[in-house]
């Protein structure tokens, strides 16, 4: 019996370890220079369901901290040099998870300032925490405008450098009523006038919810001619889709657009296509471009649509191809796969807050906050409107380029690649409707 | 006539969940009836079950239905030694030291499936992708036609062993009467390693069902179906097999009819208010017997 209860003693101290071996604390620099250091606290996912997003969110940061570090680190206006140091917290995909990675990283870290945040449930979660200890956190991932809109907390503190559901709920609304209208009308023969039948898929949280609101108040204060004929719900992290799809499918779309993460977008679409055999358009939301959605989708990907500002496998042609593409063969030379979206907008987050510190010329938050607030700089790899990353005066959020691509069969690859569709300026080939795609009604 | 198409197709599709819980669910209470012990772990079983048939898969291409059979081989060893190791010292201690046991063991598990696995999403190809067959006014994927058989011949195999055979027998006497099956010369130690054994095998082939009919899964997948597994045996009567058949079937017709008529987030909730005006009806359970 003793020799049991050694063993179970054994097996929890090795649990314990185990679990502690997946609490990343890796840092660009040894705790030894931390004086002389700026401390960079990055909240991502490391476990739970948004472990794939919230890893690629980590470990872009690391190779913008190593590229900071390696020019020689932030020059303050006193004229000494720090360097980068990135402390990551697990917000564990959870609430309580957040709350506990936010706390640990301003309380015992003691970090000048925050960047990262991925689902909207999880960020807002410890946002309160953030308005008491006034923080500065560039917000890199979630995009629900709840994130700087709410007022329950202070958010001052908060800027958000990702584009809410807001913004491209109504930009990808647009795309369905500019492009894909036009091109089901022109199938069918059907009159302009034909409304266009959508059916929204989303994931039950801020997140979801925003998507599904923008579409909604999209089609009415633009006065679209675009009728919702189904609208869908399920919790975050599901993965059978098969029942609120049938549903969809009894409502006959034209077209789905998906408000879901890619461990969910991506078996939504592939139950719908084999299991449902729902043959219509998926508009998915931009943090779906991600290389996991790409080989998950597999060939059921052909024809869908992911609204984007950044792609694993695609860039628009101009300023930031070359820099976009300097940091995808930097990541994959780190880490032997490719970043994703959120992975980019974190990677810039760790230059906007080396950038605030250094125009600050301090890491006093209060200070650090202001310049924020008030700070142009050139965009990084990631299009930003007027080539400048800068935030609004209301709700301090940044403007974004953002285009829309559609997904096709790519041999080489085993899988599907986008190509970017629109708008004109940035398209690379024409939106096409797939030879198997049916519409929700003949006329 | 559309409408009783939908009606059907969520119908077929509630069947297909009640399989999977079934599965789940049969094993914890085979473990539960013989032992007696709590095991929230058990989704974590479902989880590793999931894990071999990827990695068999990934390595060999064999056909996922036929490395269920591994998988399930595999996850009797993984679970006799969880049994010796873990369980067995504690048995009879307190129901608090298997709760606590068996909350470290999902840490072991979850943890040690991202480090070898990593936590990223997977899933697994069938073979018989994209082929449909007609099934009255219905086409479905044969896959699903396949996971119902599979699983309606696991349950006639487990049928069969547990009236048929010397063990399951003792299985059967040991679930009853723990001290009366001691003293008739019954080994309950050789019948308690079987029992959690053969109740793991069935939480692998729940779990390879599951990657199989185009799920996708992490190291992480085992904890919701795990609390489920538990409703279901709580539904269905604690240790009774056949309630834990039924209500596995109850759960997955009034999850996907929920998510149908009152929207997804339903889904998982409606399990619990099944479970709750069952309790309410009947406290021990559909087939419960008079002390649970």
């Amino acid at each position: 019996m003793k020799y049991s209860v050694f063993i179970i003693a054994a097996l929890l101290i090795a649990a314990a370890c185990i679990a502690g071996c997946t609490q990343q604390q890796a840092s660009t620099q040894s705790p030894a220079a931390s004086q002389d250091t700026i401390k960079v606290g990055v909240i991502a996912s490391l476990t739970g369901p948004a472990s794939n997003v919230g890893t690629n969110m980590w470990q872009s940061a690391q190779v913008a901290g190593e590229k900071i570090n390696a020019a020689g680190g932030v020059t303050l206006k006193d004229g000494t040099t720090k360097q980068v140091k990135l402390i990551v917290g697990d917000d564990e995909s959870t609430q309580a998870g957040g709350q506990k990675a936010a706390t640990k990283l301003i309380t015992d870290d003691k970090v000048d300032i925050l960047v990262g945040g991925y689902s909207s449930a999880v960020t807002s979660a410890y946002e309160q925490t953030i308005a008491e200890y006034k923080v500065p956190y560039i917000v890199t991932g979630a995009s629900s405008p709840i994130i700087t809109h709410r007022t329950d907390i202070d958010t001052s503190y908060v800027f958000h450098h990702c584009p809410t559901t807001d913004t491209y709920g109504e930009y990808t609304t647009q795309f369905i009523d500019e492009v894909v209208r036009a091109a089901v009308n022109k199938k069918l023969g059907a009159p302009s006038d034909r409304p266009f039948r959508l059916a929204v898929l989303y994931q039950d949280t801020a997140f979801g919810k925003g998507v599904q609101t923008a579409v909604d108040n999209t089609i009415k204060t633009k006065n679209l001619n675009i009728v919702l004929v189904s609208q869908q719900s399920f919790k975050m992290g599901e993965s059978d889709f098969r029942t609120q799809l049938t549903a969809i499918k009894a409502a006959k779309p034209d077209a789905v657009y998906i408000g879901a993460f890619p461990n969910e977008g991506a078996p939504a679409i592939v139950q719908a296509r084999r299991d449902i055999g729902l043959n219509t358009i998926f508009l998915n939301v931009e943090n779906n471009d991600n290389a996991q959605f790409y080989k998950d989708v597999g060939q059921y990907g052909e024809g869908a649509v992911i609204e984007s500002r950044f792609s694993p496998y695609t860039a628009p042609a101009g300023a930031v191809a070359a820099a976009q593409d300097e940091f995808k063969q930097a990541y994959f030379k780190k880490f032997g796969t490719y970043p994703d979206m959120m992975g980019a907008s974190t990677y810039e987050g760790v230059f906007i807050a080396a950038e605030a510190i250094k125009q600050a010329g301090t890491t006093d938050k209060a200070t650090v906050r202001q310049t924020l607030t008030t700070m142009k700089m050139p965009q990084v790899i990631e299009a930003m409107k007027d080539s400048t990353i800068s935030f609004s005066s209301g709700f301090r959020e940044s403007s974004f380029d953002l285009w829309m691509e559609q997904l096709y069969p790519d041999a080489a690859a085993g899988e599907t690649r986008p190509k970017i569709v629109w708008p004109d300026n940035l398209k690379t080939t024409e939106f096409v409707l797939p030879s198997w795609y049916e519409a929700g009604s003949s006329a | 006539m559309e409408d009783l198409s939908i009606i059907l197709q969520i119908l077929f599709w509630g069947l297909y969940a009640g399989c999977i819980y079934i599965l789940l669910a049969t094993g914890l209470n085979l473990i539960f009836g013989v032992m007696k012990v709590v095991n929230f772990a058990h989704g974590e079983f479902l989880m590793v079950g999931a894990y071999i048939t990827f990695t068999v898969f990934l390595f060999t291409g064999f056909n996922p239905y036929v490395i269920l059979l591994l998988s399930m081989l595999a996850l009797v060893g993984i679970g006799a030694i969880v049994e010796r190791l873990c369980f067995r010292p504690i048995l009879g201690t307190g129901k608090l030291n298997e709760i606590f046991l068996s909350i470290g063991l999902i840490y072991i598990f979850q943890n040690g499936a991202a480090m070898i696995w990593g936590d990223a999403w997977q899933s697994v190809k069938s073979p018989y992708d994209g082929i449909s067959v007609p099934v009255g006014p219905l086409s479905v994927p044969l896959d699903y036609i396949i996971i119902m058989v599979v699983t309606a011949l696991i349950l006639c195999g487990l049928y069969l062993f547990l009236k048929k055979t010397t063990i399951g027998m003792q299985m059967q006497a040991t679930s009853q009467n723990r001290k009366g099956a001691m003293l008739v010369g019954i080994n309950v130690e050789r019948i308690d390693i079987i029992s959690f054994g053969l109740g793991c095998a069935l939480a692998a082939a729940a779990g390879t069902l599951w990657v199989v009919s185009g799920q996708v899964f992490n190291p992480y997948m085992g904890a919701i179906p795990a609390v489920k597994a538990f409703a279901i045996i709580i539904l269905g009567g604690l240790g009774s097999i056949p309630g834990a058949i039924i209500g596995g079937l109850l759960m997955g017709l009034a999850e996907n009819g929920a998510a149908f008529l009152l929207g997804g987030i339903w889904k998982d909730a409606v399990s619990f208010i099944v479970l709750i005006v069952v309790l309410v009806i009947r406290p021990t359970g559909l087939f419960g017997g008079k002390e649970g």
